[in-house]
Order: structure tokens, then sequence, then C-alpha cells
């Protein structure tokens, strides 16, 4: 397990960005690389991610939904349930939201197997952060 | 009289090597240039290099072995993300032999930025010249290629091999 936790500004209010977290087909395309495949309902997406590596790329395809929601915390966890569709891994994630005035903060529990895990824990944890980390830059522009 | 070497008659490699927090994930490359010509005269080097002409032979280290697609993409990427057809062109300022080595300083120009540059070429009684210069990519205003969000880098410095025949006395261009 790999937890991280980041923080990003959108300089808009809780309501807006409560709204726009929740709002999948908005907020899936934040992740680099990443793009809704189907919206099968209000809370849940089949989604795939494609990480680029030079020349090589791993796309991991599965679902993202919404697992808890509080309105009055403005708190919601998304599930990222995922497999590597090249190979065995898969990569599944708990990512809470805790939104307010101005942005948020977002803790995220990852698990990662097969090939990506492969590389080490340090090298997962480098690149999930790094990963999150431009998430938020693009969160600013949600 | 110049004696004049190329890919008939020689090889010019590129070796490259990897940095980063995700290192691991990323190969060592060796790269031929497959077009380039260099010109030695007495006390006067240069060299010109098609930059479209990069082929990756062999990758070292990553998660997997490289395959012929992978080879193909990753030159497809040096052509159109790093060197984007930009010039590459190396002329001697000064060279120094001393024995069976030649001291070489110059200016290298790649994609329009010139700078300075020396190495050191060896020649053998048999007329094969051989040499290794280092290319620290920065220097010359290219931004080193990283890819998984800037955690695996092509490491700034690389180095680039000359290993080629020069033609006997009758060979010679006039």
């Amino acid at each position: 397990m790999v937890e991280l936790d980041h923080t990003f500004e959108t300089g808009k209010p809780a309501d807006y960005n409560w709204e726009a977290i929740l709002d999948l087909d908005r907020l899936i395309p934040c992740v680099e690389g990443g793009r809704v495949v189907e919206r099968t309902s209000e809370d849940q997406a089949k989604a795939e991610i494609r990480v680029k590596m030079g020349a090589m790329s791993m796309t991991f395809v599965g679902t993202v939904s919404v697992a808890e929601q509080d309105d009055a915390a403005k708190r919601a966890v998304l599930r990222i349930k995922s497999r590597d569709s090249g190979g065995q891994g898969y990569a599944n994630a708990d990512v809470t939201f805790r939104l307010s005035d101005g942005g948020g903060d977002i803790h995220t529990a990852a698990q990662i197997t097969g090939k990506a895990a492969s590389m080490g824990e340090g090298v997962v944890h480098s690149v999930l952060d790094a990963l999150i980390a431009d998430f938020t830059t693009k969160l600013a522009r949600i | 009289m110049a004696a004049v070497v190329g890919p008939d008659s020689g090889t010019l490699t590129v070796k490259t090597g990897k940095g980063g927090a995700a290192a691991k994930a990323g190969h060592n490359l060796v790269i031929e240039v497959t077009s380039w010509r260099g010109s030695f005269d007495d006390g006067s080097i240069t060299l010109t290099a098609d930059s479209g002409s990069l082929r990756v032979r062999s990758g070292s280290g990553g998660m997997s072995p490289l395959g012929d697609e992978e080879k193909a993409g990753i030159a497809q990427t040096i052509d159109e993300e790093v060197l984007k057809g930009g010039s590459i062109e190396f002329r001697s300022t000064r060279v120094e032999r001393a024995g069976g080595t030649l001291a070489v300083e110059g200016d290298l120009e790649l994609l329009g930025t010139t700078r300075p540059i020396a190495f050191d070429l060896t020649v053998d009684d048999g007329g094969r010249v051989t040499g290794r210069a280092i290319v620290k990519q920065t220097n010359w205003g290219i931004k080193p290629y990283s890819a998984l969000f800037g955690t695996l880098k092509v490491a700034d410095d690389v180095e680039v091999l000359i290993d080629a025949q020069l033609p006997t006395e009758g060979d010679r261009d006039g």
C-alpha cells in the first residue's frame, strides 16, 4: 500500500469544487492519460489511463466510482479498480477528497501489482506522487 | 587532400543513460547515426550528421527488453520531439597531434546552437580513428527527454563515439 497526501487550489468556492470533483466526466480527464470510456451511472464510470514511458506505455482499464459521499463535510472517496490491459497486474486506489473554499486536499491509498510494481515501492511512490501532483495542477483549472 | 569517412567506413554511435526516481523503468540506449560524413585534413576536422538518421540498436536495463517496435518508436521520438530535424555540425578550431593522439578543440552546432567542445581522437598506424566526446545536452539548449511525469529522464550527458577507417592515400578525395 502506497499512501500520499497532496493539496490543490482552485480559487473557487467549496460548492463549485464539490460539484466539479463529483462530475467524473470532468474529473477523470484531469489525470494525464486518463479518459472516460463510458459513464455507467451518475457516480460510476468505466475509465482507462495510459501511462507513457517514452516509446512504451502501460494502459490500466477499470472503474472509478464514488464510494463515499458526505455532502455536509464535502468529503468524498473515489474508488479506482483497474487492471493492466497488457499484463497480470492491477492498480487500485481509494482517493479521498476534502474540499473547502479555494481548493482542498487529497489522500491517496493505492495498491499496485504486476510489472509496474516490479520497479519497487520507492519508484511507484515517486511516479504516483508526480502523477497526482500533475493532477492537482489540472484541478486548479477544473 | 581530405580523408573522408562515413557509414561505409565506420560507425558514429550515441550512448544515452537515464536518471530520475523511476530510472529503473528506462533503458540505456545505444543509438547509431546512419547518415554522417567526417573529413580529416591536415590540422582540420569536420563532421556533419543527419539528425533524422538516428536508429536505436540496443537498450539495456528497463522493465522489459526493447523490441523492434519500441526501438523504432524511440527513434521516432528522438526525431520528432528532441532533434526535430535540426543541424548537427562540428568544425575544429585546433588540432594538436601527440604521437597517435589528436587533441581536438572546435565548435559543435546542435539544432542551431554553437558551443565549444574538446575531445581526443586516437589514430593507429593502420589509419583507424577512434574517439569519444561527451555532449551535455543542456549546454546546447536541449531539454533532456523525460517521461513518467518527469520521474524518468535521459541523462544530460550523452556519449558520442566514432570508430572509422581512414581511406588509404590512393582512395582519398581531392
